[in-house]
This record gives C-alpha cells, structure tokens and sequence, in this order.
C-alpha cells in the first residue's frame, strides 16, 4: 500500500512537473536592448538594459525556477525567483527584465548585464534544457532595440530568423505595430458589402457537408452491401437447418389474436402481481431504424417453432 | 410619526413604482406577449415561458446600487448570466441535442446534407443587409446568425462578437423560431407547384448501429479540423450523438438530452430574458436587428426549398425530393421538419414528410455551427 502511495506520487509529479515544463517552453526571448540612455526606466528611477519574454502560448505559464544566463558555460547563474505570483505570465503576454546586475532589486532584475554578454538564454527549471537562445549584437546604436518581428515567431536556435532591429523600441507591449487593425475591420475594408464573406464561407460550408455526404454516402453503400450479403448467408443457412422450422410469415391476425388472449388471461386472473422471481437478460440486436421502422414500439415478433 | 413617515418616504423611494419609466411597462408588455403565445398558442413554449419571465424579472425598475440586476457585477442574477455572457450554456444545450437527435434519416439519404447547407445563405444574406444598415461586421456577423435559426448559437456567437447586441439577438432568434409555422409556409407555397408538393419520397433505408455510431465521429473530426473555431458547438453536438449511439452510455445520454438540456434551457432562457433590460433593449438597433431576422428566416427558407428545385432538375424520377422540405434547412429543430409534414399533408394527407424533413433539419444544425464557426474566425 505505501509503495502504491509513493509509485502514485512520483507519477503524480512527473506528470505535474512534465505539464508545468510543456508550458514553460512557450516562452521566447522576444526583444532586447543593450545601450539604454534615453528608453524605459525601471521603478528605481535607472536606465539599464533590458529584455522581454513573451509567452507565445494560450494558456498561463508559471517562469518560477527557469533559469536565464548570458554565459553558455554557466547556465544556472539566474533562478527565477519562486513565490512571486508577477512570475505568472498571461496567454500572449510580455515581461519585462532589466539586465542591471543587481539582482537584489527584484525577481526582474537579473545578476548580468547585456553590455558585457555572449548570449540571452533561457532554460527550464532543470538548469539544462535550452528552451530559447538568442546572441547580443554588439553593434546595435543606443535606444535602438533588436527583437522579433511577430511577437514569440521566428528561431529558437540562436539564429536571427524572424529577428531584426525593430523601428521603435516597444518593451511590454507587441512588437507588431501597435495599431494593426483588428480582423473585424480588415474584413471591412477588404468587403464593405459582404459578398465576399458571403461566396467564402458558403463554399466552406458546402463543401464541409458536401465530404459528408460523400463519405456517408459510400458509407451506407458498403453497408447495405454487407447487410444483403448477411442476409442471404443467413438464409441459406436457416433453409439448410433441419431441426427447426421458422413460420416467419404468420398472419398479424393470430399474433393479435395470441395477444388478446394472453392479455385478457392476465386481467382475469390478475397474473401480473405473481412474478416469477427470474429475472432474464436477452441482447437483442436492432439493426432497424426507428425512422423506417416500427419495430421499436412493437413487441418482438413472436415465432412458431415446430418441434420434432 | 415623523420618523416613520420619512422612513415610509425613503423606502417609497427604493421601490419599483417610485422608479418607473415608461420603457419598462413596453418591456413588461413585451414579457407578457410571449408568455401568453407560449401558453395560449403554443408557440415554443419550453423557451418563450423562461425568455419572457425573465424579461420581466430584468424590467422590474431597480434603483442603483442594490446589487440584483443582470447587469451588476455579483449579483445572482450577474453570475447566472455569464453563462450567456462567457458562452458556455450554447455548448451545453448543443450536447443535449445531439444527445437527444437521431441522425438516421441524414445518414440514410446523405443527399439531405446540401438542403442543410443551402438554408445557410440566410445567415449570409442577413451578414450583408447589417452591413448596408450600417453596422460593423463583427456586429453583423452576429446579427446575420439569426438566419441559422438556432438560438444557442446566435447567443454563442453574439456573446463573441457583439455583447451589446446579445439580447435583441437572442430575443429575435427564439421569436423568429417560434414563428417558423407563420413564417415559412406562404414561402413554401409561392416557390412551389402543386405537382411538386405532391411528390412522395423514398421510404429511407435501415441504418445499422455502425453506421450511426460512426457519424459522430467522423463529423466531428471533418467539421472540426475545417473549422476549428466552431469546436465547441461541434464538439459538445456530435459528442452528445455519441453518448447515444453508443450503445455503452445511455446513462450519460440521457442526463444530457433529459435533466442537463432541461436545467441549462431555464437558465439560458430566464437570463437572457432578464438581459433585456428597457435601457439596454429599447433602441433603433433592436428594431432593425428584427427586420434583419425577419428577412434572414425568409432568405434561409427560400434557399432552402429553392435548391430542392434545382437539385430535382439532376434528379431521376423516383428519387425526386419533395420541395416542400427544403424550409427544413434552417436549424430549428423539430419545428422545421413539422411544418414541412403539415404542409405536405394538406395536399397529399397520406404524404408524411417528416422523418424526410428531419435530414436537412439536422444537417442545418451542422451547417449553422459550420458558419458560426466561419464568422467567429473571420471575424472574432
């Protein structure tokens, strides 16, 4: 029982700590900037370098634990604080770092500065899994910031795909222009009349229902053919047996007949209050359907069996 | 005494009578309406009871502060109305439909599908006269849902795109769905000959469990990966015809097709009646939310019996289908599929049209939640 405990445990944390680093390796180094002398300031008043992760996912991601470095050969030199409930980044969201080197500021205040480093990297919280890198270029001019295009796309190789000197900086907020409109109004300007909204999404829609009648409609075919197939072998089968003889074509009168009878026997002789005490279970298998068939709300068809 | 006479004052105040606008006696009004045609006409009562209760729960005039309207933040009323508000009571109500939905007569003549799809042009239709009336497409796009004939997902849909429009949306979707047996007749009638409404159908084939334990999931998995922004109408919808079908989970079928649709229908109808309160309700949008309705259920059941016509022109004789249910395209189920049968047996009362009617009828589900789906990822 204890081992079954602890066995459950590990597993339950496995499972936990293996969800918790899925979601950490959303994260993207996303924008960073080296010599700041007229850009954002920090709450202490300063102007220091800075980076921005973002959470390129859907779903809320917990950066306690993960580590950051600027040196390839010391990968734990940042922890991220735990118990710092601001370490929880939203879906789609930014934090910001200051690469101050004074780290007793505050969890975004790394012990690094970017003035002096190799590389930005981030990694999970077992201190080895990379999950993105990206190099310091030390010919950016001041104030002048290098990050992603679209924010959290591009490399996480440490190649600057999808990287490149963004025209203004934009720390905490989308490096995207600001002002994109939104879907809604694009597809205003792109169809003031909706008609092309129109033809679009009718098509979309027959041609989503169009698959399913097509599929639907080998479907059945292959059906039926198998049914006829079963029913024929069936049969023969029934024709060949010798021991029983089934009267499937008995005229409804006596099955209404036979239905009466029993019926007024039980009211008669108030039958139904003695039960048997047996209960049976018999599978039945309905191949009708109730929109073509009458079979659901009949009782079963009794059959005559002649025996020898 | 004097005390008393200005505490009777004072509470004189907080009362409805002392608060009253003419607006919320038209709202009042309005609850009463659909009330009476629910229980005198029978007109949809399962929500036209909750919808106009809760209209005049959300009418009662209120002072600020009190901490009970739909509108106010904590209130209960507030918490039962996210449902509506955050979109998850349309999912619910679409597993108990599937749950409760045969498919059979669709899967026994897949033809039926294109009716479903064809009736969606109402919604469309409805998307660009909101436009010429001057509102934004997101807005449209939840107006022109109307056409779909299906209230959970024009709520589902309005509550993504159009918040503020929600009620005037809601209120004119399940009233044009009450009036579908006023609505879609005349039309049927106009677009067809008497030869053609005389046209008897196919008996449909038997459909073997496999084939309808199969459906669900190949819809879902088809519908889905085309439009993924419809997953969660789709999803709870083929998932509900699962849990029937199965064979395996009729427990789970029927709390979700018996007490879950039940008690998720109450609240979706009392809520989104309290939302239509006059200050929120009474506008010109509202006014030509419902004309843009009225034309959108008109254009879905035009479309629909029109490409019955024109399919029948590609037809062979004996497998023609009866123009009489394509208004059954729109999503409102049964109501669709029985004005279809009694249309049909007033011309042939030996033709039973219904279990015809209901393919397209639920094809219409799938191809409402199809073009949600399209508007929510064009436009959401």
């Amino acid at each position: 029982m204890k081992n079954l405990k602890s066995f459950l445990t590990v597993v339950g944390l496995t499972i936990a700590l293996g969800a918790s680093a899925q979601s950490q390796e959303s994260m993207r180094i996303n924008e960073y900037l080296i010599i700041n002398t007229n850009d954002f300031q920090d709450d202490f008043g300063q102007q220091s370098s800075w980076f921005e992760l973002f959470n390129s996912s859907y779903g809320t991601v917990d950066l306690s634990g993960c580590f950051i470095t600027d040196d390839p050969d010391n990968l734990k030199k940042y922890r991220i604080p735990s118990g710092d409930i601001a370490t929880k980044i939203k879906p789609r969201q930014h934090v910001l770092f200051w690469a101050d080197n004074q780290p007793f500021r505050g969890t975004f205040h790394v012990n690094f500065d970017l003035e002096n480093a190799k590389e930005i990297i981030l990694l999970k919280g077992d201190g080895k899994t990379i999950i993105d890198r990206i190099p310091v270029r030390h010919d950016l001019p001041a104030n002048v910031s290098f990050g992603r295009t679209a924010d959290g796309e591009g490399s996480i190789d440490g190649s600057f795909k999808g990287w490149d000197i963004l025209k203004s900086t934009s720390p905490s907020t989308n490096n995207l222009l600001v002002n994109k409109a939104g879907k809604a109004e694009a597809m205003q300007e792109m169809d003031p009349y909706g008609w092309i909204m129109a033809v679009t999404s009718m098509s979309v829609v027959f041609l989503a229902l169009i698959i399913l009648y097509l599929i639907f409609k080998n479907i059945g075919k292959a059906n039926v053919k198998a049914a006829n197939k079963k029913s024929s072998a069936t049969k023969a089968s029934s024709d060949s047996s010798a021991g029983q003889q089934c009267y499937s074509e008995v005229p409804a009168e006596t099955y209404a007949a036979i239905a009466t009878a029993l019926h007024l026997f039980i009211e008669d002789n108030e039958a139904h209050d003695e039960e048997s005490d047996v209960v049976t279970q018999r599978h039945t298998d309905r191949t009708y359907s109730p929109w073509s068939s009458k079979i659901y709300t009949l009782r079963q068809t009794p059959q005559v069996n002649k025996r020898n | 005494m004097e005390n008393i006479i200005t505490n009777l004052k004072q509470f004189w105040g907080y009362t409805g009578f002392a608060n009253f606008e003419l607006n919320y006696l038209i709202m009042i009004v309005i609850g009463c309406v659909f009330i009476y045609l629910a229980i005198k006409k029978d007109w949809e009562p399962m929500l036209l009871v909750p919808i106009g209760f809760g209209i005049l729960i959300g009418n009662i005039p209120l002072f600020a502060g009190l901490n009970v309207g739909v509108y106010e933040e904590g209130s209960v009323l507030n918490i039962l109305y996210q449902g509506v508000k955050q979109g998850f009571y349309p999912p619910l109500i679409f597993l108990g439909i599937g749950a409760m939905t045969d498919f059979s007569a669709l899967i026994a003549n897949p033809k039926l599908f294109l009716i479903g799809a064809a009736a969606q042009f109402g919604i469309f239709g409805a998307y660009a006269v909101s436009l010429a009336l001057g509102f934004d497409p997101a807005q449209a796009g939840a107006i022109g849902i109307i056409g779909g004939a299906d209230g959970p997902t024009a709520i589902f849909l309005s509550s993504r795109l159009a918040p503020n429009l929600m009620g005037a949306i809601a209120v004119s979707a399940y009233s044009y769905m009450a009036l579908v047996p006023v609505i879609q007749p005349p039309i049927m009638r106009l677009l067809t000959t008497k030869k053609e409404r005389l046209i008897r159908m196919k008996p449909p084939r038997a459909v073997s469990p496999t084939e309808k334990r199969l459906f669900p999931v190949i819809g879902f998995l088809l519908t889905a990966f085309i439009v993924p922004s419809g997953i969660p109408l789709l999803g709870m919808l083929f998932f509900g015809n699962l849990l029937k079908e199965s064979g395996v989970t009729r427990r789970l079928a029927n709390t979700a097709s018996g007490p879950l649709i039940d008690i998720v229908t109450i609240l979706i109808g009392v809520t989104v009646g309290a939302s239509t309160q006059a200050s929120e309700f009474l506008r010109v949008e509202s006014v030509k939310i419902f004309i843009i309705g009225a034309f959108s259920f008109f254009l879905a059941t035009f479309a629909g019996v029109f490409f019955v016509k024109i399919l029948n022109l590609f037809l062979k004789e004996g497998n023609k289908i009866n123009p009489l249910i394509g208004n059954a395209g729109v999503s409102a189920v049964p109501d669709a599929a029985r004005v279809s049968n009694n249309v049909g047996l007033e011309y042939d009362p030996k033709n039973y049209l219904l279990m015809h009617a209901m393919g397209p009828n639920v094809a219409g589900v799938i191809g409402s939640a199809v073009a949600a789906g399209m508007l929510l990822g064009f436009l959401g």
